[in-house]
């Protein structure tokens, strides 16, 4: 009933009648329940794509030179007054910890903390510590090395997992990007692909996601990829993306995405 | 890929990750330009507005909880940054008809560049809405942005925008119709 009285309503709008006051709440009633569309209604459609058609110019390169130098010293900034303040509010934040509580663990901690950097600065042990914790990173570098090359998936996904404490240098993001294009499972490679999207900003690491796109044959890894591509805008992805809707046994449903990145990209 | 999330981002830049902040920037940077680009019609100044709502963006990232789209907290500061610069400014319509007219008498006589002079035409119109009205056709017009996901950012119903998007509509159609009567006769 109700869909009938909106087609007779819609096309007086169309044919051009002036509607009524009543009529128009009604169109609005319609609009607002989804019976009738925007688009239907000629006239506003019409303009809708002419608004649609009013170009916006890119932005220019100032807009990337004025953010990377508001982010620089944005960084440099926090790294002067590293606010410990906001740092211990976000574990009482998470740990849902009673303010009393935190009053005393604060003043034990002070006490604690106090005691301990007197000690360690009388016996002089301060340089051993920063000694013995790059030697850890080194052993958590080495043991993710280790575990890249281990015959197991899971010791070779835990390996992936790890980046996020190695941090990522050469040898890592060369260890990562071998383990990308040659591991057989698709899981190591998906979890690679995320390990190396957290350090994207990392040239080598973008030009290795890039490279990689041409060596994959899995559907999945292949989607993934386009949809890192997406999300960093990459635009010199292209050509490799190409170069797998070239492919014949590529399926039909990865063409759509990748022409969809592509869409985007360009 | 839950991990390369917007929100999972943003989430970093929390806790103090402030490169992150980067790839949420070269993600956004383009449809905030366009949302700022088309509500003003200056490019210089749309990049300077960009620039304001990443800045706001760390000054705020505490306030960010995670529990709602990132898109949406980002546009909400993003109107707040727009809605800011024009109470400070109360930019008025200065460009007046008859300059346009002026600029027109050249090309007018060329038939092939008509259609161009209509969407030029239009974007004038634009400029001539009120800002909410504009306000809504500019984020309709923006990529990937839906009804639905414009209702989160202004607070409302997917029914409500589409009234409203339909209104706004209705009013750009009234000025275009006199800029063009004034304009063509």
């Amino acid at each position: 009933m109700d869909n009938e009285k909106a087609k007779e309503l819609m096309l007086k709008y169309n044919s051009g009648e002036l509607l009524g006051s009543e009529e128009e709440r009604l169109l609005e009633e319609y609009i607002e329940q989804g019976i009738i569309q925007i688009e239907e209604l000629s006239d506003l459609d019409q303009l809708k794509k002419g608004v649609a058609k009013i170009e916006t110019p890119a932005p220019s390169d100032q807009l990337n030179a004025g953010f990377y130098k508001m982010l620089g010293e944005e960084k440099a900034m926090a790294s002067k007054s590293f606010n410990l303040n906001e740092v211990i509010n976000g574990w009482i934040e998470r740990l849902g910890l009673s303010k009393g509580f935190v009053r005393l663990a604060y003043s034990l901690t002070l006490i604690i903390g106090g005691l301990a950097v007197g000690f360690l600065m009388n016996q002089g042990k301060t340089k051993e510590i920063q000694t013995l914790s790059a030697e850890m990173k080194e052993m958590r570098e080495m043991m993710m090395l280790t575990l890249l090359e281990k015959e197991s998936i899971s010791d070779r996904l835990r390996a992936v997992s790890m980046t996020d404490e190695v941090g990522v240098n050469e040898k890592v993001v060369e260890a990562l990007l071998q383990t990308l294009n040659n591991d057989d499972n698709v899981n190591v490679r998906l979890a690679t692909i995320e390990g190396l999207y957290q350090y994207a900003d990392n040239p080598k690491v973008r030009e290795g996601l890039i490279q990689a796109i041409t060596h994959q044959d899995s559907p999945l890894v292949q989607m993934a990829l386009a949809e890192v591509m997406v999300a960093l805008q990459e635009k010199r992805s292209v050509d490799e993306l190409k170069e797998i809707l070239k492919k014949e046994n590529t399926p039909q449903e990865v063409k759509d995405k990748i022409e969809e990145s592509i869409e985007t990209l360009i | 890929m839950e991990s390369i999330s917007d929100n999972a981002l943003m989430l970093k830049v929390k806790e103090g990750d402030l490169d992150k902040l980067g790839l949420l920037f070269e993600r956004h940077k383009k449809v905030l330009f366009g949302f700022f680009y088309n509500m003003s019609h200056n490019a210089e100044l749309s990049e300077d507005l960009v620039q304001n709502v990443f800045v706001r963006i760390l000054k705020y990232k505490h306030s960010f909880k995670g529990d709602g789209q990132f898109k949406t907290w980002m546009f909400h500061i993003s109107r707040n940054v727009n809605n800011d610069h024009y109470r400070k400014n109360k930019l008025g319509e200065t460009d007046d008809i008859e300059d346009w007219q002026d600029r027109l008498g050249d090309k007018d006589a060329d038939r092939a560049e008509k259609q161009e002079e209509d969407i030029r035409l239009l974007k004038r119109a634009m400029e001539r809405l009120d800002q909410e009205k504009r306000e809504i056709l500019t984020l309709s017009k923006l990529e990937g942005m839906k009804y639905k996901e414009i209702g989160d950012v202004l607070s409302c119903s997917e029914g409500a925008v589409k009234v409203k998007v339909f209104r706004a509509l209705k009013d750009l159609k009234k000025i275009y119709q006199v800029l063009h009567t004034q304009v063509y006769g």
